[in-house]
């Protein structure tokens, strides 16, 4: 069985081995990176970095949550806004694989420059096992590029120390518990953000909608769990879909956007059910969508697929 | 401690394999499927997982060195979807494209109890993911468990110690997963 004790103490040491000098850890404030970033921290202390970008396809007060997360853990941090340097890259990007790479380059630029301001040499990442097995290579047939694998430029000066590799999502949650970290149970949220869950072209007013969808489902699932009504899924959200449907709002013909629900069970996100979430409880979360997003959105679906044949995220 | 091996044919689940046996205190590890067996004889493994994986091998072609070990290998072996198959065709079985493939969950039916699914109920709730499935039974094996739409789900060989899944016990949504592993762990064992 899995230890997380003793994971954390051969982590530690082995990174106090591999690194000599400073580090940077892509800090998201997720499970993943945080681990990470505590257990570099705990190898090497102020020579570790953390940065975190705000991509813009970040939630809603996400990136503002996070940076208050790095100063709760006494991390040495820089916290970069680019999110128009994202919106420009993805103008005009439909192909799902596409948007993966260009954010996977984009963020690995940014540390770059980070690095280069500070004498780093190496870059850690809080990938896990999904996402190497996931992005392919080999026999391995690529499912979908993860940005912190598949997303790698060919050519990149850091080097990269993956402390979580080859764990799975359950196995981080252990040892952030061990760690008495609070973000221990959080939900996944994918790197490349919200512009995997914009079918079609990731602009900022198709941001803001999902962004907004995104809210809704958390916090309307979130309600029920607290009432006893479900229990918390492995990952739940909103996914802006690419077509337009009628409707009548207010005695008036719509020809809005629809969203889809994502909700799914799971311990590792390698196979998934999708989650059995009570009607009255979507009925909520769909009439507070559209009353929210009135003649953008008119109506709202519930996706009903399991991992195979689906993926978690829709991109 | 046990020692089984989980040779790599592509699948997506190769890695679970290995969390599954790493799970169950066996000493593993995976390996390419080019490695030699003699390379497996010197490190004295007491048995072996064929991983499924992408390459579709309905017909012909070969899965690495799979082919050897099962010429050869007087220890356990399971083989997995691809694994499975490409057993299947080994021994003189026929591989089709599936009529009905089938992708997430699957009510499995054991129809001859078996000490790999030992403690396992006849019906229970697995995991797939397959184009293709072993057609015709090699006539060495007999078939242990179906599906609705797939008569070949799992298979045994009559006189050896190899075993066939259609389905993929490794994952966390396989109801008696573990257990199928466990009992295989125990077979390998002795």
């Amino acid at each position: 069985m899995f230890k997380a004790e003793k994971f954390i103490n051969e982590t530690i040491s082995k990174l106090k081995e591999g690194i000599s000098g400073k580090a940077l850890v892509a800090f998201s404030g997720g499970v993943d990176s945080t681990v990470c970033a505590a257990l570099v921290n705990k190898a090497i202390g102020k020579q570790l970095i953390a940065v975190h970008v705000d991509t813009g396809y970040m939630r809603k007060n996400e990136s503002k949550n996070v940076k208050k997360l790095m100063e709760k853990m006494d991390l040495n941090y820089r916290f970069i806004d680019a999110s128009d340097e994202f919106y420009s890259a993805l103008k005009g990007v439909l192909e799902p694989e596409k948007k993966r790479k260009i954010i996977g380059k984009k963020f690995i630029r940014i540390f770059e420059n980070v690095a280069e301001e500070e004498k780093i040499e190496y870059l850690v990442q809080g990938t896990i096992a999904p996402d190497w097995i996931e992005s392919g290579g080999g026999l391995r047939d690529t499912i979908k590029s993860h940005h912190n694998v598949g997303g790698l430029p060919e050519k990149m000066k850091l080097k990269l120390v993956e402390p979580l590799r080859d764990i799975y999502k359950d196995e981080v949650r252990k040892i952030a518990r061990a760690l008495d970290l609070h973000v221990s149970e959080r939900q996944p949220f994918p790197g490349p953000g919200l512009a995997i869950r914009i079918i079609g072209e990731a602009t900022p007013e198709r941001t803001e909608l999902v962004r907004e969808a995104c809210d809704i489902v958390e916090k309307e699932i979130e309600a029920a769990v607290e009432k006893g009504l479900m229990e918390t899924p492995w990952q739940y959200f909103a996914v802006l879909l690419p077509i337009k449907s009628v409707g009548v709002q207010g005695d008036k013909r719509a020809y809005g956007n629809v969203i889809g629900i994502r909700a799914v069970q799971s311990i590792d996100a390698m196979t998934c059910a999708y989650s059995k979430i009570p009607n009255d409880v979507i009925d909520k979360i769909s009439i507070h969508i559209t009353n929210t997003l009135k003649e953008k959105i008119n109506r709202v679906v519930y996706d009903v697929t399991n991992k195979p044949p689906g993926t978690v995220e829709w991109e | 401690m046990v020692k089984i091996y989980v040779i790599d044919n592509g699948g997506q689940w190769t890695h679970r394999e290995w969390r599954t046996l790493r799970d169950l205190d066996v000493e593993t590890k995976i390996v390419p499927n080019t490695i030699s067996l003699n390379d497996l004889l010197i490190e004295n493994i007491d048995g072996l997982v064929l991983s499924g994986g992408a390459p579709r091998i309905c017909l012909e072609g070969n899965l690495g060195n799979c082919g050897e070990y099962l010429e050869k290998a007087d220890f356990p072996i399971l083989g997995i979807c691809a694994g499975h198959h490409f057993m299947g065709r080994f021994f003189g079985g026929v591989v089709k494209p599936s009529e009905m493939p089938e992708f997430g969950k699957v009510e499995l039916k054991i129809l001859k109890q078996n000490k790999l699914f030992d403690g396992v109920p006849e019906k229970s709730i697995v995991w797939e993911s397959h184009n293709d499935e072993v057609a015709k039974l090699p006539r060495a094996f007999k078939i242990l468990a179906e599906s609705e739409s797939c008569r070949i789900q799992a298979m045994k060989h009559q006189n050896k110690p190899f075993y066939g899944l259609q389905f993929h016990p490794e994952v966390e949504h396989t109801e008696f997963g573990e257990r199928i592993f466990n009992n295989f762990v125990k077979i390998c064992g002795k």
